[in-house]
């Protein structure tokens, strides 16, 4: 017996054994399988499986409606919209912006005010301290040595970093910068690796 | 509506649904009434052996509480058929995790289903068992659900988290592997 060829016809098989071919369909397939062997077989296979659907115990439907809870108590709590959340998200992280954003603002404006007084304060205390210190001459005398005269950059916004090297202006820290250059307490290069010289009891 | 063999016009799944939801308890033991057999025979062909109408019960449980979930792009019975597989994998894995810490005992090879295949009388039914048991689950699962259920591919592809096309090529092995079954026994 040939293996029929005709793909459609053995699609809906299942279809005609369960009726749910529309009428010119199942006329169609009716009349391919009165001729096609090969059909009549498979046809017949899917009979026996259909009509020997496994056993299956039956279902006390009273008992599995009684476990469905009615359609009120399942429903749950109304969601608000989606919409709302996102707008509720938006405010929440606009606030915490300006919470955050207004104490950034209110922190650097007191460090600022904080740092401007104390380099105010300090100055003349440093010029005092300077004008304190003398140095033995030569001839067994003491000189005194000038006051420092520091002069503090018109500009504020200057060199901010001034204020924390006790307001020094920018020629002076333009010096200051120069003599760290020259100074040698460095070595130019890295140090030689020390080679360790094989004394002969070496494994 | 579709006519009821007693000429009544019988309510639609989806009727019934409306129904329930209003408030109507006698809908739902109609739904009930209409698709349980069917899931209770899937299982069974699906290899269940044990607890089918536990598992029945479990999956109108879960649809119940889920209808509003349920859009009706497919029929309700193909929907009830994917949940209802989804607990019998859960309920295997289980048992699979079970069977690795607790010993297997005797008893465990007495089930319900034995004990009643002795009531099977007909030949032919046995034979057709034997024939899906060559079946691997997925086949036995796309072959039951074309065969003895009459859903289309893309239903079972829903059912199976499968493509139509994989449904299909299951079906036509599984149609030969049972042909050759049947001839040779």
């Amino acid at each position: 017996m040939n293996k029929c060829i005709n793909s459609d016809i053995q699609e809906m098989l299942p279809d005609l054994l369960h009726r749910t071919l529309a009428d010119d369909a199942r006329k169609r397939v009716a009349a391919h399988v009165a001729t096609c062997e090969s059909c009549q077989e498979d046809l017949d296979v899917l009979r026996t499986v259909k009509s020997a659907a496994v056993f299956a115990p039956s279902i006390d439907v009273d008992r599995v409606v009684r476990q469905i809870p009615t359609y009120r108590t399942i429903v749950p709590a109304i969601e608000r919209p989606a919409s709302t959340r996102v707008v509720s998200w938006l405010v929440a992280a606009s606030l915490a912006l300006v919470v955050l954003g207004g104490g950034s603002v209110l922190m650097i404006q007191s460090k600022g005010s904080r740092a401007s007084n104390s380099t105010a304060s300090q100055l003349p205390n440093k010029v005092a301290k300077g004008s304190e210190v003398s140095t033995p001459s030569p001839d067994g005398g003491v000189i005194l040595p000038k006051p420092i005269q520091l002069v503090v950059a018109p500009n504020p916004h200057a060199l901010a970093l001034a204020a924390e090297a006790d307001g020094l202006s920018d020629r002076s820290l333009v010096q200051l910068m120069n003599d760290m250059n020259g100074f040698d307490a460095l070595p130019g290069s890295e140090p030689d690796p020390v080679i360790s010289v094989d004394s002969g009891d070496s494994l | 509506m579709i006519p009821s063999p007693e000429g009544r016009p019988e309510e639609t799944d989806t009727e019934l649904i409306n129904r329930w939801k209003a408030g109507d308890s006698r809908a739902a033991t109609q739904l009930v009434g209409r698709h349980s057999q069917a899931l209770a025979r899937f299982a069974a062909s699906a290899g269940e052996r044990e607890g089918i109408e536990e598992l029945v019960q479990d999956t109108f449980v879960r649809a119940f509480a889920s209808l509003d979930s349920f859009r009706g792009a497919s029929t309700l019975r193909t929907w009830l058929f994917t949940i209802e597989r989804r607990l019998m994998l859960d309920r295997r894995r289980a048992e699979r995790r079970s069977r690795e810490t607790v010993p297997v005992e005797e008893s465990d090879h007495v089930s319900e289903y034995g004990a009643l295949d002795g009531l099977i009388a007909e030949e032919a039914q046995e034979r057709v068992r034997k024939s899906l048991d060559a079946l691997s689950p997925t086949q036995r699962e796309v072959f039951t659900l074309r065969v003895q259920h009459g859903l289309s591919y893309k239903e079972i592809a829903e059912v199976v988290g499968s493509t139509e096309g994989a449904a299909r090529v299951h079906y036509h092995n599984a149609l030969k592997t049972v042909k050759e079954f049947l001839k040779n026994e």
